[in-house]
């Protein structure tokens, strides 16, 4: 049955009252889960009455005999119903941190301990229902849930509802979770930024880039510096594997700073930011940020962008979305 | 074919499949233009699935449902009823067909299959058809969990295993409410309308009709006796009584009498009790002479045979004592008597003039009686099953002119001859015999047992029975009908009587038949009471039911539920991996949680990160672990050493 919504708010405040926060793996007891009749199960009962009072009527003990088998499966599909959810183990594993605007993905394991396959199980988010999967015995299935996401910041998926019509359709066994689940929101990233400044943040900087003409060292080598510049020849005598520094790296290097980012406001500076962040992570390039109380030194790869666009999320974010 | 196409087709198909099951029972008795309508409809909506033409719009199918109710109208002339609502209810399935493209259009579909199971059950409850429509049923049931079942993901559903698993554990709390949910006595809305043809005796005697009987092998009822059954010649089930001759036809007539002749009965009673299949008529068949049956079924009119008080559409239990001896009504009041000599004018003429000449010839009439009789014996009569037709005077043709007839045409005639003479006679239609079954220790009374004889009124003796088939062929009454025609083409069941083996399983599958309709289609409050009384009840009231059918239904779901339990009980892993699973559950209550599918040794370097001082605990229950889910002989003591460290563990 779909409950108008003032009633569905009502009965999902009472959930949460009585629940409570969840917290990690949440195991689906009888204490938490909800069973109604569907529509369609409203409509089979009405059958059955209807079959009941004709046979009655008629003194037709194979009509009642129908009808009794009719209603008892219909008592069997409700346990079932309710069995097809009960001890089911969920939790939070994971999400994809989003750009603002795009959907966030939350993933949900349901894991099965018991011996007989969980089938037609949906998990969703708020509106958005998850497409029905089955959880075979002992076994983990992990489903994916989309949330839309508007700003840059954090979201908070607060309300997972797992479900099941199986068997036949005609109740509908539900539990609510309230895991506080977490995902980043990052910037936008803006469409058309200028390129970030040569030498930032050095006042006076010389315009001029020496390039990488200008050997001034080696150091040691670390997974993420570009092959090109291992020096084979130190390798050929000392086994060791060194990397060639040139002294047009240090200007060269772009510590991304919020104060050199162009925008009207923090929102459209930090879209540029992430704008740099990502097309410098896609050249391969070594980059760091600089934001007020926020120094990441710079270095290459895909952690670093994580870091640093985590960074750009977090930087005096707004109130985290709950949904 | 795109996915959503065949999952399409995969609902259709089994939404189909369950209503054609269901409309089975139903085809062949529905008119042939019904039937092969709904059928052709279920040809036309494969293939057009098949070959994705486009479906009837609205108006269309306005049109047809149009023209199919009217068509019922004036084929069944009525929408309504039995047999114009299973027409109609058939139609609009097949209407509905074709507009069948969504989960809800053929959850529908199997909606009405359910009900057309119904109807099914109330034309007919013997076995046989019970069978199937539960077939049917599980068909439907598991379409319903087809059409129900979206998503594509997953193993293979199989919804007919599925659904017989379910069935079977709904069987008990079904049975349950079958048998201790509270009958009532009698409808309440009244009964059902009488409109069915049934073949059997009527309350109507025409030349022929009960030799056209004798072909058919249906049982008429059957009956248990409580101590020895009386012998064959005594087995009189009186019927409708014909008081009523226009010359041809004898018809029971609606003379009505307040007065009911006094019945002396004489000598042992015999009690049994008779499981009537439908008739569709009032009448009751007792053994003569009723003495009591079961109070307020039935009311015994001024000739002493029994009626309901509605149609009997459904088989019918019901308790008699009878005693072969009797003396009933010897004083006749005047308008009985007129009523037992009435003759139509001017017909039979050559028979009334015998008649008279005949009486005038002897002393009395009991020596009148005995001359008719003899008349039969000494000349030329035949008995024989294909009387030839005969003329509007049918007693005259018969006596002048065939000379060959069954019970009925002897019966009438005697009769005519009595009344003819002044004695009041009446024709009295029943069943004479029976098959005594050796199984399951009952008598089987087929219409093939059909019977006709004569009852006249003499001073002092009162009403008595002559059969004037017991002189022209004596052996029908002493042997049966099989007796008399021996080896005859034309009797049913010529199989079964030859062969010791198929007469035996006849006999057998009879039995279960009878016991069918005691348990299951008669199954009253009477048999609940009965029940209860055996479960050790004293009188049980509607808090005893109430306690019962509670406890019962406590029974059925309690056992729903540890099966179920059983079903999904947690499968028992390797103990390693349950120890394992232990030390993951502590972590996880201390906000550690191990992520899918993250290998054990990362976890544990993962702990000890997080936790520096479990460190090393948990590095070595990991390495214990890992030994022995991973070394081809694990050794016990890495088990131990395994469960002692995860017990210590205390995060």
């Amino acid at each position: 049955l779909r409950f108008p919504g003032r009633f569905r708010r009502l009965l999902g405040n009472w959930i949460r009252r009585r629940q409570g926060p969840d917290r990690g793996a949440v195991t689906l007891s009888r204490g938490r889960i909800y069973i109604l009749p569907t529509r369609l199960g409203v409509a089979f009962g009405l059958m059955l009455v209807a079959m009941l009072l004709g046979s009655l009527n008629y003194a037709n003990n194979m009509g009642i005999g129908l009808t009794f088998l009719l209603a008892s499966l219909g008592l069997v599909a409700m346990h079932a119903c309710h069995r097809n959810l009960e001890t089911l183990i969920a939790r939070g594993a994971g999400s994809e941190p989003p750009f603002a605007g795009k959907e966030a993905v939350f993933r949900v394991a349901l894991a099965n301990p018991g011996g007989a396959a969980r089938c037609e199980i949906e998990t969703s988010a708020g509106i958005s229902p998850g497409s029905p999967v089955t959880v075979a015995a002992g076994s983990e299935s992990t489903v994916s849930l989309h949330v839309p996401t508007q700003r840059r910041g954090t979201i908070i998926l607060d309300s997972i509802e797992i479900a099941t019509r199986f068997p036949y359709g005609l109740f509908r066994a539900w539990a609510v979770l309230h895991p506080s689940l977490r995902c980043l929101v990052y910037p936008q990233p803006a469409a058309d930024a200028l390129p970030p400044p040569r030498a930032p943040g050095i006042a006076g900087g010389g315009a001029t880039r020496r390039g990488e003409d200008d050997f001034s060292g080696l150091k040691d080598y670390h997974a993420g510096d570009p092959p090109r510049r291992i020096a084979w020849k130190a390798f050929a005598r000392s086994d060791e594997l060194l990397i060639k520094e040139f002294s047009g790296d240090a200007e060269a290097t772009p510590v991304f700073d919020l104060a050199d980012a162009p925008g009207s406001d923090l929102e459209s500076r930090l879209s540029v930011l992430a704008r740099w962040i990502i097309d410098a992570h896609a050249r391969g390039a070594t980059f760091g940020l600089r934001l007020p109380g926020v120094d990441l030194p710079p270095e290459p790869g895909d952690a670093q962008r994580r870091r640093c666009l985590a960074a750009l999320a977090q930087f005096q974010a707004p109130e985290p979305d709950v949904f | 074919m795109s996915s959503e196409r065949q999952e399409n087709w995969r609902h259709l198909a089994w939404a189909m499949g369950g209503l054609v099951a269901s409309l089975g029972p139903h085809l062949l008795r529905l008119k042939p233009w019904v039937s092969g309508f709904v059928l052709a409809i279920c040809a036309w909506r494969l293939l057009a699935e098949r070959r994705a033409w486009r479906l009837p719009g609205t108006f269309l199918r306005g049109i047809i449902a149009l023209g199919v109710t009217i068509a019922v109208f004036f084929s069944y002339s009525t929408i309504t009823g039995l047999d114009g609502g299973t027409a109609l209810l058939a139609l609009m399935s097949a209407l509905k067909l074709l507009e069948t493209r969504t989960v809800r259009d053929h959850t529908v579909l199997i909606f009405i299959g359910w009900f057309l199971c119904l109807a099914a059950f109330l034309y007919a409850q013997d076995i046989t058809t019970t069978a199937w429509v539960m077939a049917a049923v599980w068909l439907l049931a598991a379409a319903l969990l087809e059409v129900s079942h979206q998503g594509q993901s997953g193993p293979r559903l199989r919804p007919f295993r599925t659904t017989g698993a379910m069935l079977l554990k709904a069987a008990p709390i079904a049975f349950v409410l079958f048998f201790f949910f509270p009958r009532l006595a009698g409808n309440f809305w009244g009964a059902p309308s009488a409109e069915r043809a049934l073949s059997g005796l009527t309350e109507e005697m025409s030349p022929g009709d009960i030799s056209d009987l004798t072909l058919n092998d249906q049982i008429a009822f059957r009956v248990r006796f409580a101590g020895n059954p009386p012998p064959p010649a005594l087995r009189y089930w009186r019927g409708p009584v014909l008081s009523e001759f226009d010359g041809y036809t004898w018809a029971r007539g609606d003379a009505q009498s307040f007065f009911r002749p006094l019945v002396e009965h004489l000598g042992t009673p015999v009690d049994y009790t008779v499981t009537l299949e439908p008739t569709g008529q009032q009448m009751l068949f007792a053994l003569d002479m009723v003495e009591s049956w079961t109070p307020g079924l039935a009311r015994q009119s001024w000739d002493f045979s029994l009626r309901t008080r509605n149609p009997v559409h459904g088989v019918l239990r019901y308790e008699a004592r009878s005693h072969s001896r009797y003396r009933a009504g010897p004083e006749l009041a005047a308008s009985l008597g007129n009523l037992s000599l009435q003759l139509p004018n001017g017909r039979n003429p050559r028979t009334m003039e015998f008649a008279r000449s005949l009486r005038a010839s002897v002393a009395n009439d009991a020596a009148y009686v005995q001359a008719v009789l003899d008349l039969f014996h000494d000349q030329d009569f035949y008995y024989t099953l294909t009387p030839p037709g005969l003329e509007r005077d049918s007693v005259d043709d018969f006596l002048f002119n065939t000379r060959q007839g069954f019970c009925g045409h002897y019966a009438s005639a005697f009769t005519m001859l009595m009344r003819a003479a002044g004695i009041p006679a009446r024709v009295v239609a029943g069943y004479q015999g029976g098959d005594w079954n050796p199984i399951g220790g009952y008598l089987i009374v087929r219409q093939s047992h059909a019977h006709a004889w004569s009852e006249i009124w003499l001073a002092d003796a009162g009403w008595k029975r002559v059969d004037p088939t017991a002189v022209i062929a004596p052996e029908r009454i002493e042997r049966g009908i099989e007796a008399s025609f021996q080896g005859s083409e034309l009797l049913p069941g010529g199989l079964m009587r030859d062969s010791p083996f198929w007469w035996q399983a006849g006999m057998i599958w009879d039995n279960v038949n009878a016991r069918w309709n005691d348990w299951a289609v008669q199954f009253d409050r009477g048999k609940q009471e009965e029940m209860l009384l055996s479960l050790g009840f004293e009188d049980p009231d509607w808090r005893d039911f109430g306690l019962v059918l509670g406890a019962g239904l406590a029974l059925g779901i309690g056992l729903l539920f540890f099966w179920l339990a059983w079903e999904f009980r947690p499968r028992r892993g390797d103990p390693a991996a349950q120890t394992y699973g232990r030390f993951v559950a502590r972590l996880e209550r201390r906000g550690i949680e191990r992520a899918t599918g993250e290998a054990p040794r990362d976890f544990a370097a993962r702990i000890r990160r997080l936790r520096p001082d479990l460190g090393v605990t948990a590095l070595a229950i990991t390495e214990t672990y890992l030994r022995l889910r991973y070394l081809p002989e694990p050794s016990a003591g890495d088990l131990n050493l395994l469960r002692g460290l995860v017990a210590r563990f205390r995060p």
